[in-house]
């Protein structure tokens, strides 16, 4: 027994001096490039930096494409720069984590001591993951996104604003279609935007849009979509708006006549501006379901790029934005965040005090919790987020009958030659 | 007599009054863009969500408020950074184009054909065209977070070259350059105290040009400089722009473009008054 | 123009201009060049790995001049896309300029309130391009006032998708160009205009000769060199129309790609893929088109001018 202590505290010993040499060794500044200061924000409360390291955070603006541009520089000279030069995380967003997550420039966060993910939503380590399962990074958010309905709408549609009710009469694309029609004959639109439900069939998709030989391919999927489409518009069920212009947002408004949006916590707690003006909104007239399928927006990865001379600290980092229960606690609480932590998340969904007011006292972290599992994380290219855009720009023109369909492929068509030389287009 | 000098009054007053007409139009063209911006600068983010208005939207002071305490920016900071920058090149590239195009103009030499085609020629190139060669050779000599490599570039300008040596082909003789030699002045004396003072009007255009464009230049300074401490006043509106959700103002955008034009508007007016001073100066020699 | 003889001078040509070219061989050329060179290349970035630099000879071009399924070549459609929107904004440009700096300058018109004149025509200058179609965008939009406005009165039932029509968009762009640039011009020339030996107007004055024919005879003769710089310049600049149609139309030109210009494409293939091969290979093409319309404009114009 006594032997046995004795071996113990030696290993410990041991390992305490290994890990204050491998401290020893590791650089004092730390590189962080992010392209706002979202995370800035939160790190900066909720991780104590060690003392006699220095964090340095390089934000570059995502216009025009800056961010990822100033990003893939640093990563490609990554090993000629200097030690305190080097990235040493930085951050990526669900639409192109794929782009960094399949290159070399990107390391296996196990080597970084990250390895606990029992707490994490699967989907969000499958999309920092390779096709080979080495995890190369975390997200310290998760992003369900459900449909949010405006009650009173509801109860003039289906005659009902409770959530479970109005799950299951929307619960597939057909009763969402049909509902969509009863909507109209009330003088309502069933969404607001064409591209409203693009996600929603797109996170769903049984294929990539490339295929082994580098051919664009469409997912019926994505097929289902433009005929759903399709049909809002001609029916008068949508209208012809981006997801982000006025023309959509002034619906939130409490003499909006639209039922049905799509979005997670971010959304409605952020950019829901207009619905929870205090004069003209209708604050507590909305409620959250799950809706026809489930999706996921956006989410930003904390990746850990080859070659940092900070591994400790950004493993650190890493753990304890998922795994730090006061940490995701507070970003649950404090933050208006829906946290990448089960555990913490439960805690709330469980608590009967807690709920929206926005949501007219739903309990959203139940909702979401309860949504998760459904989430896939399947078929993602590094041509993801540009080829989606690119779609929903292209086909606008069309729905909104400025051109056909035809010419619309095809100047979607040229923008992906544009966009990626490597594709094959029809 | 009394009749032609009437006929010139009528016709005169009509003329007038068809340069006001004209003016006042175009001067309410102009002024409506800064009244939108105005507008939009007076008015929360809810509000500009809602949509467009044309009437304030009471939110002025909050949106300065805000746009000056906002932790992400230092917005005195980077009016001096732009200032810095934007000087410097204006001065640079005035004075490098006017040398230059007065090298051209007055000597003769075995290359001065081949010179003016040169920089004619290029001047036909888009700048898009060398902008990313031009990032990439800064990574690579370690050049970000300098203010060099966006000051220095603008010495080899072939606009502002071209509108200097259109300029001094009408306005200076020669005689005056071999008047000068005669007296005993050396070459660059020459330029600078007898050339220079005649330039003046075309100085003072090209300078608020230079001026203007390097204040709203962006897409070179956001990809080279990213210390907080050195960022010019387009990267922070960029900035504010892509801010997160929970952070988003579009009234502090447009507060902040309000803001960033009136440093611009101070240097035009004050160099705008030496185009008109040079009236004078034109009429030194007939 | 004289020949002059001292060639002990010849130096001093070399000396005045040495400055010039070492900036410009250091920070433009070298790039541009490089980016000639990758015309004849396949070099592209396919996410974060490199392809190429691969030997194409004239690939890239055969490619651009290819002609689309519906029988049009891109290229050429985007560069007369370019050549409307220029000359709907251009030329009230320069004509609208032109007429301003007389006014200004016209001692016997003499109008008050220059300076405030003076400042305001060039306010939308100082607005950054991209702040400016953001305004036009909001203004604009489906539920922009001027929508707002339209329905009010009863003139539009429905809201009017300005953004959407090839017309009115570009008539959009141009009229933003032309706000932007007319206050430029016209500083342009009246600063050429007041280089002018006044005593030469003092002549024409005491010739008897009318408003009309000291402009004709007088002004414009002695402004050629300026005003065939304004046209050049505003030719380039026309032909390397970039940021306002990219904000106003989100980068996509709409509607069907009406309002794309060449910058615009060229700024396509470099934007995600930083196709090197692509874009040099359309600078190639631009230049080209801009170097023989230049020297075209430049000699009409300057020839008869010159003495």
């Amino acid at each position: 027994m006594k032997k046995l202590f004795a071996l113990v505290l030696a290993a410990m010993m041991a390992l305490s001096m290994l890990s204050f040499a491998a401290a020893e060794e590791e650089g004092k500044v730390l590189n962080i490039y992010a392209w706002n200061e979202e995370f800035k924000g939160f790190f900066e409360k909720y991780y104590a930096v060690p003392e006699g390291i220095t964090v340095n955070w390089i934000i570059t603006p995502s216009d025009n494409g800056g961010y990822q541009q100033k990003l893939d520089e640093a990563l490609l000279n990554q090993e000629a720069a200097s030690a305190d030069e080097k990235v040493d995380m930085f951050l990526a967003e669900a639409d192109y984590i794929q782009k960094y997550v399949d290159a070399d420039a990107t390391q296996d966060i196990a080597a970084l001591g990250v390895t606990d993910f029992s707490n994490a939503y699967e989907y969000t380590v499958k999309a920092a993951s390779t096709a080979d399962g080495v995890v190369k990074g975390v997200s310290f958010q998760c992003c369900p996104s459900a449909l949010i309905y405006r009650r009173s709408i509801a109860k003039d549609v289906l005659g009902t604003d409770d959530p479970a009710e109005v799950q299951a009469a929307l619960n597939s694309w057909e009763k969402f279609e049909a509902v969509a029609a009863d909507a109209k004959a009330k003088g309502y639109y069933m969404t607001a935007s064409f591209a409203e439900t693009y996600r929603v069939f797109s996170n769903n998709c049984t294929s990539a849009w490339v295929d082994a030989e580098g051919n664009l391919q469409f997912d019926p999927q994505i097929e289902a979509w433009i005929a759903q489409t399709e049909k809002f518009i001609d029916n008068g069920y949508t209208l012809t708006a981006g997801i982000w212009d006025d023309e959509k947002n002034v619906q939130m408004f409490a003499d909006g006549k639209t039922m049905c949006f799509f979005g997670p916590a971010w959304y409605f707690n952020f950019c829901m501006g207009n619905a929870q003006d205090p004069e003209k909104g209708c604050s507590g007239d909305w409620a959250i379901t799950e809706g026809p399928a489930a999706h996921f927006w956006g989410g930003t990865w904390l990746l850990a790029p080859a070659g940092t001379d900070n591994p400790t600290i950004v493993g650190d980092i890493m753990n304890t934005f998922i795994n730090n229960e006061e940490v995701c606690t507070k970003l649950v609480s404090a933050e208006a965040q829906f946290s990448n932590n089960k555990a913490v998340n439960a805690k709330f969904a469980e608590n009967p005090d807690y709920g929206s007011a926005f949501l007219g006292g739903q309990n959203d972290v139940a909702v979401f919790s309860a949504m998760t599992d459904n989430i896939k994380w399947e078929n993602h290219t590094i041509y993801d987020q540009l080829l989606n855009e690119g779609l929903q720009n292209n086909l606008q023109e069309y729905f909104k009958k400025n051109v056909d369909k035809d010419t619309a492929m095809s100047n979607f068509y040229k923008f992906v030659n544009e966009t990626y030389p490597a594709i094959v287009t029809p | 007599m009394k009749d032609v000098n009437k006929k010139g009054r009528i016709q005169l007053a009509a003329a007038r009054t068809v340069a006001y007409t004209i003016l006042i139009f175009l001067a309410v063209l102009c002024l409506f863009s800064f009244y939108m911006l105005i507008i939009n600068a007076s008015r929360s983010n809810a509000q500009l969500q809602g949509g467009f208005a044309v009437w304030f939207g009471g939110h002025f002071f909050d949106n300065l408020r805000n746009a000056w305490n906002d932790a992400s920016i230092n917005i005195p900071r980077g009016m001096l950074n732009s200032f810095i920058i934007a000087a410097c090149c204006a001065v640079l590239t005035t004075y490098f184009s006017a040398l230059t195009a007065y090298g051209i103009h007055v000597y003769d030499f075995k290359l001065k054909k081949a010179a003016f085609l040169f920089i004619m020629a290029v001047m036909m190139i888009p700048p898009q065209v060398s902008a990313v060669g031009f990032i990439k050779l800064c990574y690579r000599f370690r050049l970000t977070n300098n203010y060099l490599p966006l000051i220095l570039p603008s010495i080899a300008s072939p606009v502002v070259f071209f509108y200097m040596k259109q300029y001094l082909e009408s306005v200076l003789p020669l005689e005056m350059v071999e008047a000068a030699r005669i007296d005993g002045a050396h070459e660059f004396r020459t330029f600078n105290q007898i050339v220079l003072p005649i330039m003046k009007p075309a100085f003072a255009v090209q300078m608020i040009f230079a001026f203007v464009s390097s204040w709203n230049n962006y897409f070179i300074p956001t990809l080279l400089l990213d210390k907080a401490e050195l960022k010019t006043v387009p990267i922070m509106i960029a900035q504010l722009r892509s801010a997160d959700y929970s952070k988003f103002d579009m009234g502090k955008v447009y507060m902040f473009i309000l803001l960033a034009i009136l440093p611009v508007l101070i240097v035009y007016i004050i160099l705008s008054k030496s185009i008109i001073r040079g009236a004078t100066a034109g009429a030194v020699k007939g | 123009m004289k020949k002059r003889r001292g060639v002990s001078y010849s130096k001093w040509g070399y000396i005045f201009i040495l400055p010039f070219f070492i900036s410009y061989i250091l920070f433009s050329l070298i790039p541009q060049i490089t980016t000639f060179y990758n015309a004849f290349f396949e070099n592209y970035r396919n996410g974060l790995s490199q392809v190429g630099p691969n030997y194409v000879g004239f690939g890239n071009f055969i490619k651009l001049f290819t002609p689309a399924k519906n029988g049009s070549i891109d290229i050429l459609r985007y560069f007369g896309n370019t050549m409307i929107l220029w000359l709907l904004g251009a030329v009230p440009q320069v004509l609208v300029a032109l007429l301003l700096a007389v006014f200004f300058t016209s001692f016997r018109l003499n109008l008050k309130g220059q300076q405030f004149f003076k400042t305001v025509i060039y306010m939308p200058n100082l607005i950054m391009a991209s702040a400016f179609s953001m305004l036009f965008f909001t203004l604009f939009s489906p539920v922009g006032p001027v929508n707002q406005l339209l329905m009010s009165s009863g003139m539009l039932e429905k809201s009017f998708d300005f953004l959407g029509m090839m017309i009115p968009v570009r008539l959009l762009i141009s009229l933003m160009n032309f706000l932007m640039w007319f206050g430029n011009t016209t500083i342009l020339l009246m600063a050429g205009i007041q280089g002018i030996d006044q005593s030469m107007f003092e002549a024409a004055q005491i010739d008897g000769a009318n408003s009309l024919q000291t402009f004709f005879r007088v002004t414009l003769p002695l402004l050629a060199p300026i005003l065939v710089y304004t046209i050049i310049t505003a030719m380039i600049g026309g032909l390397q129309m970039f940021d306002v149609p990219q904000v106003l139309t989100n980068g996509k030109g709409t509607p069907d790609r009406t309002s794309m210009t060449i910058v615009m494409y060229l700024n396509n293939y470099l934007q995600t893929s930083k196709n090197y091969g692509m874009a040099g290979a359309i600078s190639v093409v631009l230049f080209i088109i801009s170097a023989i319309l230049s020297l075209v404009v430049y000699h009409t114009l300057s020839k008869p001018y010159k003495k």
